[in-house]
């Protein structure tokens, strides 16, 4: 496993898209900065009938910038891509005829090239953060660093979210045996066209019953993400999201496994 | 007994209402160079990909340096394969290619990789793409990768596809110097039976997912060797005719054609000798097959040709 997760990194340090991608990364997290620095120096100011309402931030914290970076379907297609493409290569080339027949056991492969994956969206994560972060402290007039501890803890928590979302991008792309796949899929979900199926499933539940204890929406987990109060939520909340990306990631990468496992190499 | 280092029980392979390989059953001894002969789509690369680990069997079972198929997976390591076309990594070199199946395997011996690039003729490629590299050059690549893990057992799939005539006997000098100094045991398929002929040492003829025959060089030279062939009336009698005439260098095919290996000049004798005995010579002639005319007689393929 050790070796295939070194062989895979090798292949993702090697790979030009790699490179490409931490360059759209670093390009967001400026943009993500630009957005911010927008809101504080130039509130929108709405009008709606004779009230003004300002759209805008008195000041910025830690917080405040993890969920400008993380909390955001601009990223998820990033990722997704790099994720996409990452599990893609070797099918595509048809490299893994190289290997697979050698291992022992065949999910060991999707198991370490799902891990190289989410080593390689850690990095791009910190890269993309770390230079958000730092020109929101040095360039944004009213920056407040916050709690650290509730920096963490909402990266912490977005962070694992994200973790989810490569293995269900790298399910589809397993699945598809395309990057086409996995790329559509992500696309449904960060443009939400998955949302406004999510919303009108809910419409139908609330037709059916009355108070619902539990909507579709609940259990699909780009909404859990994008709608997830990291800043706020209790234990309660944090428990069940925790879950629900545990639980996408176990499946998506259980059905992922038994996929290479029985499927013949083409 | 025999040490074999592949063996195949009526290993089968269906996709759907498709036989791809239908029974296959064939042994390799240590150290053989053995040729898979077929057309396109007679089923080599599907047999090829099962014993490789790359598909499961439908039916049957094989052993690979005499373990069953469940703990082969523990010896996989043992086998170098290039199936289809070699599987590389394009915007890479190609010391970076055979690096990342180097990691795979635990290894880190860069002098060694070196060494077998330089083996097939890729040593001074540098940090060229190997998507610039030529068709040939891809090949020569796939083959160093799958040398890369020290293997006992090679198992190649059209090697020489695409190779231009200096690269074919290029790669055809290393498989026999991989046979012969590393004591490689080969598998190596393709539809050109007459490039195999000057490698292989033994030989199996795959068509419509069955091994129609089975046969070692020797045998293949002597099949397309000058010969006279004859068709009597009573062969089991005919046979102890030449015997008297003392032929020893003869075969006597499907209990009805009798093929003799000497005396070549003395067909009229033979018949002479045959019709003392009663025996009617329905037919007779002397043969000198090309090896390509041979292979597509036993396929059939040359009844298509005429169709054709």
């Amino acid at each position: 496993m050790f070796n295939l997760i070194k062989m895979n990194l090798y292949r993702m340090t090697h790979a030009v898209s790699t490179w490409v991608i931490a360059i759209v990364t670093v390009l967001y997290a400026f943009l993500q900065f630009g957005a911010l620095k927008l809101m504080m120096d130039d509130p929108l100011h709405m009008f709606d009938g004779g009230a003004v309402s300002i759209l805008g931030m008195d000041n910025v914290t830690g917080v405040d910038t993890v969920t400008n970076f993380l909390q955001n379907s601009n990223v998820l297609i990033i990722f997704a891509v790099f994720v996409v493409i990452f599990a893609n290569a070797e099918q595509k080339c048809g490299f893994d005829k190289n290997i697979i027949g050698i291992t022992q056991h065949r999910w060991k492969h999707t198991v370490a090239r799902w891990l190289s994956a989410v080593i390689g969206v850690t990095a791009l994560i910190l890269l993309g953060y770390g230079i958000m972060f730092g020109l929101s402290a040095l360039f944004i007039n009213h920056f407040t660093l916050g709690s650290v501890a509730a920096i963490a803890r909402s990266f912490g928590l977005m962070y694992m979210g994200m973790v989810a979302f490569s293995a269900v991008f790298f399910f589809f792309t397993t699945l598809f045996k395309s990057s086409a796949g996995g790329i559509v899929a992500s696309l449904v979900i960060s443009l939400g066209i998955l949302n406004l199926i999510e919303k009108l499933l809910d419409l139908l539940t609330k037709k059916f019953i009355s108070n619902p204890r539990f909507l579709p929406s609940d259990f699909f987990f780009d909404n859990a993400y994008m709608t997830f109060d990291h800043a706020g939520a209790g234990t309660k909340a944090i428990l069940g999201f925790v879950a629900i990306c545990a639980v996408y990631a176990i499946i998506s990468m259980g059905a992922s496994m038994l996929l290479q496992q029985r499927r013949d190499v083409k | 007994m025999e040490e074999y280092i592949l063996e195949t029980d009526n290993i089968t392979k269906k996709y759907g209402a498709i036989i791809a390989v239908d029974h296959v059953s064939i042994h390799l001894k240590r150290g053989e160079i053995y040729g898979l002969i077929g057309r396109n789509g007679a089923g080599k690369t599907t047999l090829l990909k099962m014993l490789a680990g790359l598909a499961k069997p439908t039916e049957g079972s094989y052993r690979i340096f005499g373990e069953s198929e469940k703990k082969t997976a523990k010896l996989r390591d043992r086998i170098g394969v290039l199936v289809e076309s070699p599987g590389l990594i394009p915007n890479i070199s190609a010391m970076e290619n055979m690096k990342l199946q180097a990691l795979m395997l635990g290894m880190n011996d860069e002098a060694f990789l070196l060494e077998l690039l330089h083996d097939v003729g890729l040593g001074n490629t540098g940090k060229l793409a190997v998507r610039k590299f030529s068709m040939g050059m891809k090949q020569r690549l796939g083959i160093a990768i799958a040398l890369v893990g020290h293997p006992d057992l090679l198992l190649l799939d059209e090697p020489i596809n695409g190779l231009d005539p200096q690269g074919i006997v290029e790669i055809r000098e290393l498989i026999e110097r991989l046979s012969k100094e590393r004591h490689i045991t080969i598998m190596i398929s393709s539809h050109i039976l007459e490039e195999l002929s000057k490698i292989a040492t033994r030989y199996g003829i795959i068509h419509h997912g069955q091994i129609i025959d089975e046969f070692t060089h020797q045998e293949l030279l002597r099949r397309c060797s000058e010969r006279i062939e004859l068709r009597p009336s009573d062969a089991t009698r005919a046979v102890t005719v030449i015997e008297g005439m003392g032929i020893r260098d003869f075969k006597v095919l499907d209990n009805s054609i009798i093929q003799i290996f000497e005396r070549l000049d003395d067909s009229g004798e033979i018949v002479l000798e045959l019709a003392k005995n009663n025996i009617k010579t329905l037919n007779i002639a002397v043969k000198n097959e090309a090896l390509e005319d041979y292979y597509l007689s036993i396929t059939g393929g040359a009844d298509v040709a005429r169709r054709a």
